[in-house]
């Protein structure tokens, strides 16, 4: 067998994978990530130079030991439920844990805008359309959301019942917008037949250079000398009340992502709409055949992305900020790999992105918790995502260049797929 | 008479599916030898096995008697044996003689240049020897499928074979091309050649061959005489039980009409003309028949009417109705159903399961989807009731359609168009692919719709299908309707003179030469 045909029996097996063996795939990736990862740290802690070796093996010192890197990374993200006491193992419990403790409040924070974001791409991939534009929806969105607030929170009576009611609306204006930036790209791909990829991409850098200009020259705080809308009021903006040790995260929101996730799931596999948007996405043609409007549901699905996305700036702003400022975090372009991770499904995307927020909140406590440099943090967190993403990757690649099973091929006369000809 | 082929209790498994189940099979030289049996009987992986491509998972190939034991197709060329794909291997832009030579060139100057002339005069010399007309000179592009074919056989002669295998070689043939084709095997086989070759049609084996062994489920199922046997017994033997052969309708009074395409013009995806001012109307309770060589137009033609193309000239009226420009869905909605020509690209989603892919078409129809909510139960009833009235197997509605083999795939179509509950019926090539059995179950049904009243426009390339089925029928030929004939008077030789686009009224002696456009 030659190396390419090796390489597309892998894709095959991997596109006609299972839901269990998927996650399993998945579970295996992450224990391979953290193994390498470990190689990785004696390696380095190996060349590095330091006092006293953190951890000995075979009659060698090293600076850095995995193990305790890695409990420390998990650790750190659950808000430290154990104690992790040298060399490695772990205590029991930590009397002085708390449940609502930083770390977990920046996991869940960090999780929180994933959902958003992962749905968002996960949305337009089941459509069959690369959007990689969920960045400048988001930016797009959450400036819109802060200026929404700023202009109309004034003309509202402080406090809970003035939150009730512009919160949600922020949210709205945050998705109508998202989305309408969204459907550029889907209305230049269904009508200037212009590939949503290179569209989307060069949107993302429109946008965040509009934002830039409208916050720098028109609407920016003019007490600031940083690049940013004036602070909201607290009662305009999702407040931390259940973790009262900070970290940005509230819970409505997370409530309010959970529930979108449902939603989407919801139009995805129980409507008219999700099954047209799912047909485009899987066989175009065959979508044509059974009525559906190709050039509605680009420009409709693309809208939908891009709103989720917008959602996405908004909870960033209501929730993280409470205002908008320049250099938003790469939150859309990590909804890429979330949604690749769960699989473009969006019950998947929450685990996911609770990996994701895992490892950013736990990255942290591994910085100030150890020795290890933050650069090496970064590349261990990599790892994982580089391991445990690039199954679900080949496997929408094998379905991308539409490679037979294997049976098929070999099943009928003449060779091709189900075979017939005359 | 000696043995040419002899293939021992081969058996060839693939993972979950045995190809070949202990399959004896014994050829004479110089005798023609057909393969007979459905899509998925085992022929070609057979055939494969003999030509070197697969191992045998278990048994013997022999070859004048001598057990060999094949690695490549180079090793069976050697051997004598050569192999017509149903996709001809040519390079189109280069002539014929440059084809035959390929990868066999005459040299010349130490072997460092291609004896051009050599090579031209060897191609002449063979084609002489088996009475072949083709041109050495002429580019394969400028040639007929029909040539091109005969091509594929001399590239095999030059490499020395004594044994051809050719797979399906009719399907892109008018019925004159394949009386010249079976000319060929008569001329072969005088010189000491043995033929063997794949078909799924029982007329063709009895008309072309000596010998015919019946393939069914992979397992040889008998080796008759082809002048001891009849279409029955054949029949009988591919399907394990008593059919029935040849669809009649009942003569019968159409009603008003249904469809009337007017002056219709279209392009295919290159933005070339495909269809040429194509004019016909079909009835409530009538058939109406296209044939024609695959690639003449039908397809474009089909696909403007059901809506999945936008006509470049002419107008479509639908029930009295001009739907020129309507939408596909309002199409569906308006009761015109479609089998489509291709099942793996529009038919069916292949990655979704029955049950999705039994509302495709439906999605929006209140049946199905009452306030753009799917009721996924009622989809699963209708899945599994087409299944169980059309025999989908396995009758499994959660199984994804790529599971399926191509005829179940192509009965589940044709059961979801059927329920539609429809006016008009466009089926193009709605028995391809399907076994005998379901082919006679299809035909019926198609019958009976006609008896409901319903108007049915059935686009096919089996000549005995559109013949036997239609009341009124249109031949095309390069885009252009030839002619409307009645079936039921007129000849499969007139028919095929148009297919081939010679009109019977034009001149002998300046009518073209049939050249099919088939791709």
């Amino acid at each position: 067998m030659s190396a390419t045909e090796n390489a597309k029996a892998v894709l095959r097996r991997l596109t006609a994978a299972s839901a269990t063996e998927r996650i399993l795939i998945s579970f295996a990736a992450l224990v391979m990530a953290v193994l390498v990862g470990a190689v990785i740290i004696l390696v380095s802690g190996r060349i590095t130079t330091c006092q006293t070796a953190a951890t000995t093996l075979f009659g060698t010192g090293f600076c850095y030991d995995p193990v305790e890197v890695y409990l420390v990374l998990f650790n750190g993200a659950l808000g430290e439920p154990f104690l992790v006491n040298r060399p490695g193992i772990l205590k029991p419990l930590n009397p002085d844990w708390n449940p609502l403790s930083f770390g977990l409040a920046l996991t869940l924070k960090e999780t929180t805008l994933l959902i958003f974001t992962g749905l968002s791409v996960a949305v337009s991939f089941r459509a069959g359309l690369f959007n990689i534009g969920t960045q400048g929806q988001l930016v797009l969105g959450g400036l819109a959301t802060a200026l929404f607030s700023f202009f109309v929170a004034p003309l509202l009576p402080s406090g809970l019942v003035g939150g009730l009611i512009l919160i949600p609306l922020a949210v709205i204006v945050g998705a109508l917008v998202g989305g309408l930036y969204g459907a550029i790209p889907g209305a230049l791909k269904a009508y200037a037949d212009a590939n949503e990829v290179i569209t989307t991409i060069m949107l993302n850098f429109i946008a965040a250079q509009i934002a830039f200009v409208l916050v720098s020259e028109f609407y920016g705080n003019p007490d600031s000398q940083v690049v940013e809308t004036t602070p909201l009021p607290d009662w305009a903006t999702l407040l931390p009340v259940a973790f009262p040790q900070g970290g940005d995260f509230s819970i409505l929101a997370l409530a309010f992502g959970l529930a979108l996730v449902v939603a989407v799931w919801f139009l995805l596999e129980q409507t008219s709409f999700g099954y047209d948007l799912r047909t485009s996405g899987e066989q175009p043609e065959a979508a044509e055949y059974g009525g559906v409007d190709a050039k509605r549901t680009t420009v409709t699905s693309m809208f939908l992305s891009g709103a989720l996305g917008g959602m996405g700036g908004a909870i960033w702003v209501l929730m993280v900020m409470g205002k908008w400022q320049a250099g938003v975090p790469a939150l859309g372009f990590d909804g890429i790999t979330v949604s690749i991770l769960a699989g473009n499904n969006p019950f998947g995307v929450v685990p996911a992105a609770l990996l994701f927020g895992t490892l950013k909140s736990g990255s942290l406590a591994v910085q100030f918790g150890t020795g290890v440099p933050k650069q090496l943090v970064g590349v261990l967190r990599g790892l994982i995502i580089l391991f445990v993403a690039m199954p679900e990757f080949f496997r929408m690649l094998g379905s991308a260049i539409d490679l037979e099973p294997d049976r098929e091929t070999v099943a009928t006369d003449g060779g091709s797929l189900g075979g017939d000809d005359e | 008479m000696s043995t040419a082929v002899h293939l021992d209790e081969i058996t060839k498994r693939f993972p979950g599916v045995v190809a070949n189940d202990d399959v004896d099979l014994t050829v004479e030289r110089g005798t023609v030898h057909a393969l007979l049996g459905e899509n998925g009987a085992g022929k070609t992986t057979l055939m494969n096995i003999l030509y070197g491509l697969y191992e045998p998972t278990e048994g013997t190939v022999h070859v004048d008697g001598e057990p060999r034991d094949f690695d490549s197709p180079a090793d069976a060329i050697d051997a004598g044996i050569g192999m017509i794909h149903q996709h001809f291997m040519l390079v189109d832009p280069m002539t014929v003689a440059e084809n035959i030579v390929l990868g066999n060139e005459p040299r010349k100057w130490f072997g460092t240049t291609v004896d051009r002339e050599r090579a031209r005069q060897e191609v002449i010399d063979l084609s002489n020897r088996y009475g072949f007309d083709v041109n050495p000179d002429d580019a394969i592009e400028d040639v007929s499928v029909g040539v091109q074919q005969r091509v594929e056989i001399l590239k095999a002669l030059y490499r020395g074979a004594d044994i051809l295998i050719l797979d399906e070689p009719t399907a892109v043939l008018t019925p004159q091309e394949v009386e010249e084709l079976f000319r060929v095997f008569e001329e072969l086989t005088a010189q000491g050649k043995t033929i063997i070759f794949i078909s799924h049609k029982l007329g063709e084996a009895m008309h072309a061959a000596d010998d015919i062994t019946v393939l069914r489920d992979g397992k040889n199922v008998g080796t008759v005489k082809a002048d001891e046997t009849s279409n029955e017994e054949l029949a009988e033997l591919m399907v394990g039980r008593e059919v029935l052969l040849e669809p009649k309708a009942e003569p019968q009074e159409p009603g008003d009409e249904v469809l009337a395409v007017q002056h219709l013009s279209a392009e295919d995806n290159r933005g070339i003309p495909a269809v040429s001012d194509v004019s016909f109307d079909i009835r409530e309770g009538e058939v109406f028949g296209i044939a024609g060589v695959d690639g003449n137009g039908q397809s474009q033609l089909v696909e403007a009417i059901t809506g999945l193309r936008t006509p470049t000239g002419g107008a479509i009226s639908y029930k009295g109705r001009d739907i020129t420009g309507a939408s596909r869905r309002s199409r569906i909605a308006d009761g015109m159903a479609y089998i489509p020509e291709d099942r793996h690209e529009r038919g069916l989603v292949m990655d979704f399961d029955l049950v999705q892919n039994g509302i495709l078409g439906s999605q929006h129809s209140p049946t199905f989807a009452a306030d753009g909510r799917i009721n996924w139960s009622d989809a699963r009833d209708h899945a599994e009731r087409i299944i169980d009235e059309y025999d989908v197997r396995p009758p499994h509605a959660d199984a994804d359609a790529e599971s399926f083999s191509g005829g179940n795939q192509q009965k589940f179509i044709v059961g979801r168009e059927f329920e539609r509950e429809p006016d008009l019926v466009v089926a193009t090539h709605p028995t391809r692919g399907v076994d005998i059995g379901a082919m006679e179950f299809i035909h019926e049904r198609l019958l009976d719709l006609r008896a409901e009243g319903k108007a049915v426009l059935l686009v096919s390339s089996k000549l005995d299908e559109v013949q036997g089925l239609s009341d009124r029928l249109g031949v095309m030929h390069d885009g252009e309707l030839m002619d409307i004939v009645d079936p039921r008077n007129t000849t499969e030789e007139e028919i095929g003179l148009l297919m081939a686009g010679e009109r019977p009224d034009a001149d002998a002696t300046d009518a073209e030469p049939p050249v099919g456009d088939a791709k």
